[in-house]
């Protein structure tokens, strides 16, 4: 096991250890528990200031309202897709530039762009970019292909069109993430495979995705969690969720609760089950993965 | 406010600090959305800015919210007669209480025309669209017209309300319960509706952002929209005129802006020597003088009856036709079921134009959908 | 050097090359995009013409957002807070993550989880009762509060990052190490923490991006216009409904240039030259 046995040296473990979740407690836990204690009130615009706890009540709201779970199938294929794309295109990117090729650097820095510009003006300028009438996507299918899709005017058309959004948002994180893990696997291994005989796609599937998966999975498991509950992209893409409120995930829906209308309890109810749903998924995944085991 | 306009309000800020040196004035700013949901957690938290200045659709839920203090009692009543009382009344009363003082009323739709395209605005519908058939050509023959008559974010509710007033109908009744399954209001869709797809003189997808692209490029004669657009265009070099949106046919009336005064609300948790201070920044801000700079500057309407007839406003022909318009608009609300009454109405009206749904079937689930929130967010 | 030790040769090399062009061209076409946008007059959003740069373009959207915009102040603000909130997490993550990698102590997988946990939850739900929070502990209107908070956003990620990433190095190295007769701390510091490198890049890159970037919390903390970050001025661009576009586009674009120099200075370590391959066995 990758454990070191300096037992005497607990005192260092624990002032390694102690900042970091100093902070997070601070920053974290009293508005968790906060939302968990409104979340069992009523609290809204009518009673505010002067709630009343209210037991399960803004459970089951959130759980019978008819649409609750369409949209949760809807974040779900956000949520899957987008990691699909995401670690697919971000890998596969990681491993050409990991190669001998010329002008790495500058393949590099123009595939981080995505990631550096201010996600709101990017985000808008892709919403433009799929307008049917002067958008540049549909300019360019009709010179090519002489089709126009109306994207923003159809739910899927929207769904896509942040889908697209997301994953040129998201992908360069991936890369970036593969290149450092890359980094760490030494080339010994593969000298000796060469030697072995072994095919590039053995070596990949027995070296690299191996030594890979302790960088990635952090990465992806946090992915997962941020796609779930990237509110930004999709609301600024479709315009708050249109064509009529069809384009929404989960979390956009929780904020239109909450700070549209001030139905603060209700919201915090919902996030409560977002909550819920993310952990059951963390705790399954981190543990299939085992994240924390050694690779050598 | 338009960045001219918050210049104007530092100067005046500096100059009215001039006169009490032991305290600094300075504005936030923050587009309406943000600033009161600023406003709102800083206030709720026991702090935030002493004064917000926004339109008064916003003190419905402020003061549900106990974010705003009622004002009665810091303005004696010979200064607030000075404020205009028709053809709107300027300072905002809700639930018995003063909760705005404003310094300008308006924020209403207009038509705006571009006049190196149309000298004269039609009156009525029917000559918008006769000039409408003449004005749309699809000069490059693709299929798809590159000049429209008129162009406007007619998807969002705010946009379209005023055609159902136009209509005879409204959208609640005097009670404030929503009134949205309405021959009205079917009828006012239906006019939209065929506008893009039975006379074709509106683009079939057209958003806030797109309209003002066709507007701005000369690619549609006409938009409708406010005066807090009308500076970009002329800042463009763009020659415009304003007029009423014109004459339903069928009825003969006018359609219903939705018009709302702008003005200065009190943080609830001011107190003491910093509220009296507020108070006198309140009266320094709402003064002739100061209106009237606002109005030389941004085409404003003031809420001052003194400075609503002044020669200045009276003889520039933009705000002249502003008031035009608003005299046939109709108060915004600033009951918080306005806001739900809007996103009820949202996603069935926007399915009338993919087609998913029939005027007479959106408006009954408008309905519907207006009754399930305040039902809900009442509970 | 470099994973795959065969040499890129024949259709293997024009493949790779056409992929990375292709994804190149996507990734900066937006970005052309946004760059025309600030070179249209007028504050057009949307144009009918695909051409990048706009027949009637002008500087003048830069000209105005550094002369007549407290651009450079907000830019100041930003470089210090998210210069601040890099070297803490880093700083922290980096200790942090190699306790979680090397000490199998009680509490381990319990607060890897929580750490995770913490990343669930919407963030919009946290912001009223951490606003209250940060009110009573004096941190209104000013850097604290800020840095503690952005602090905690990226703490999640880099913890694990460094984690995972130690988790590749092997053991043995820090058993030679002790057998040099070097203690635990200096074992940590000269022999596994340059090996981090990559590692640590990635963490100081995402730390700084997100505190770059961030606007909500920084929205209501901070009321002093002198204190203002930059994308709290980017926004001051908005009004009403209309945007300035044009001014919006020129900041996006100025904004995104320090990430960049940043990207390119750490890169160097992305891939670094350090290879394991003289450890065996």
């Amino acid at each position: 096991m990758n454990t070191l046995s300096y037992t005497k040296n607990n005192r260092l473990i624990y002032l390694y250890v102690m900042p970091a979740m100093i902070v997070m407690a601070l920053v974290v836990l009293y508005p968790f528990i906060y939302n968990v204690v409104i979340s069992f009130t009523d609290m809204n615009l009518t009673h505010f200031k002067d709630y009343h706890f209210s037991g399960l009540r803004n459970y089951i709201g959130v759980i019978t309202e008819s649409t609750f779970w369409y949209f949760f199938f809807k974040t779900v294929l956000w949520t899957v897709l987008n990691l699909i794309f995401h670690v697919g295109i971000g890998v596969m990117l990681a491993l050409i530039i990991n190669e001998n090729i010329k002008g790495k650097s500058v393949f590099r820095t123009l595939l981080i762009l995505p990631w550096a510009v201010p996600q709101y003006i990017t985000a808008l300028t892709w919403r433009g970019m799929f307008n049917s009438e002067y958008g540049a996507i549909n300019l360019l299918l009709d010179k090519l292909v002489g089709i126009q899709v109306p994207w923003l005017s159809t739910e899927w058309g929207a769904f896509a069109a942040c889908l697209i959004t997301n994953i040129w948002l998201g992908f360069p994180f991936m890369m970036i993430i593969a290149l450092g893990g890359l980094q760490s696997i030494p080339s010994s291994l593969y000298e000796a495979a060469e030697i072995d005989g072994a095919s590039r796609w053995t070596q990949f599937k027995n070296i690299t995705v191996p030594l890979l998966k302790p960088v990635m999975v952090p990465a992806i498991t946090l992915g997962v969690i941020w796609t779930f509950n990237n509110f930004n992209v999709v609301w600024l893409v479709s315009n708050g969720g249109e064509p009529a409120d069809t384009t929404h995930i989960l979390v956009s829906w929780v904020y239109k609760a909450g700070f549209t209308y001030f139905r603060m309890g209700y919201a915090a109810a919902f996030s409560m089950i977002i909550f819920g749903t993310l952990l059951i998924f963390g705790w399954k995944f981190i543990n299939r993965t085992k994240a924390t085991e050694n690779v050598y | 406010m338009r960045p001219i306009e918050r210049s104007l309000l530092d100067s005046l800020l500096h100059k009215f600090s001039t006169s009490y040196p032991q305290y600094s004035f300075r504005q936030l700013f923050y587009a309406p959305e943000e600033a009161r949901t600023n406003f709102i957690i800083s206030s709720l938290a026991g702090k935030g800015p002493a004064l917000l200045h926004g339109a008064s659709d916003n003190i419905g839920p402020m003061v549900e919210l106990d974010v705003i203090r009622p004002m009665e009692d810091l303005f004696d009543q010979s200064y607030l007669s000075r404020f205009l009382e028709k053809p709107f009344p300027a300072n905002t009363w809700f639930r018995g209480h003063l909760y705005q003082i404003a310094d300008r009323i308006g924020n209403h739709l207009c038509l705006v025309y571009n006049k190196d395209i149309i000298k004269k605005p039609p009156q009525t519908f029917s000559e918008l669209i006769a000039m409408g058939k003449k004005l749309t050509r699809d000069d490059n023959h693709d299929g798809k017209p590159d000049h429209y008559a008129l162009a406007w974010n007619y998807t969002e509710p705010f946009f379209a309300i005023p055609f159902i007033g136009g209509y005879g109908g409204w959208i609640f009744d005097s009670q404030f319960h929503p009134t949205l399954n309405t021959p009205a209001t079917v009828k006012a869709a239906q006019l939209i509706y065929d506008l893009a797809n039975k006379y074709k003189i509106i683009p079939k997808e057209c958003d806030y952002e797109v309209a003002n692209a066709l507007f701005k490029d000369g690619l549609s004669a006409m938009i409708i929209n406010g005066p807090w657009s009308w500076g970009t265009y002329l800042k463009a070099g763009m020659h415009i005129g304003i007029s009423r949106i014109p004459r339903i046919d069928e009825t003969g009336l006018w359609p219903t802006p939705l018009v709302s005064p702008m003005g200065y609300s009190i943080n609830k948790n001011l107190k003491g020597a910093k509220l009296k201070m507020v108070v006198k920044l309140v009266r320094f801000l709402t003064s002739v003088d100061t209106e009237l700079r606002f109005t030389r500057l941004g085409a404003s309407i003031p809420s001052l009856t003194q400075a609503y007839n002044s020669p200045l406003v009276k003889n520039d022909s933009l705000i002249q036709h502003s008031i035009d318009q608003m005299m046939v608009g109709k108060r915004m609300p600033v009951v918080t079921e306005m806001r739900w009454i809007f996103d009820a109405m949202r996603p069935a009206y926007q399915s009338i134009f993919t087609g998913r749904l029939s005027p007479k079937e959106a408006a009954q689930k408008m309905q519907d959908l207006a009754e399930k929130l305040i039902r809900e967010n009442r509970e | 050097m470099a994973a795959g030790v065969k040499k890129l040769s024949g259709i293997r090399k024009v493949i790779a090359y056409a992929v990375l062009s292709l994804f190149s061209l996507f990734s900066i076409y937006p970005i052309l995009v946004v760059f025309s946008i600030s070179l249209r007059p007028g504050d057009r959003l949307l144009s009918k013409s695909l051409a990048i740069i706009p027949h009637n373009y002008t500087f003048q959207t830069y000209v105005d957002l550094f002369v007549h915009q407290p651009f450079l102040r907000w830019m100041m603000n930003s470089l210090i807070i998210s210069v601040a909130v890099t070297v803490f997490a880093v700083s922290l993550a980096a200790t942090a993550g190699y306790a979680f990698s090397r000490y199998a102590f009680k509490l381990r997988d319990a607060s890897m989880m929580g750490l995770i946990m913490t990343q669930m939850f919407p963030v919009t739900m946290l912001l009223l009762p951490l606003f209250i929070m940060l009110i009573h502990i004096g941190a209104y209107d000013s850097y604290w509060g800020l840095i503690i908070a952005y602090s905690a956003t990226a703490l999640p990620f880099t913890v694990w990052q460094m984690k995972g990433y130690y988790d590749t190095i092997p053991f043995s190295l820090e058993e030679a190490a002790t057998i040099d007769g070097a203690g635990p701390l200096v074992t940590f510091y000269r022999v596994i923490l340059p090996l981090a490198l990559p590692a640590l890049a990635i963490t100081a890159l995402f730390s700084f991006m997100t505190a770059w970037s961030e606007y909500l919390v920084a929205a209501v903390l901070i009321q002093d216009q002198d204190l203002f970050t930059l994308p709290m001025g980017l926004k001051m661009f908005s009004s009403n409904m209309e945007v300035a576009w044009g001014l919006y586009s020129a900041g996006a674009i100025v904004v995104s240039i320090p990430v960049v120099i940043l990207f390119l200075s750490l890169s160097r370590w992305l891939v670094s030259g350090l290879t394991l391959g003289s450890v065996k066995g």
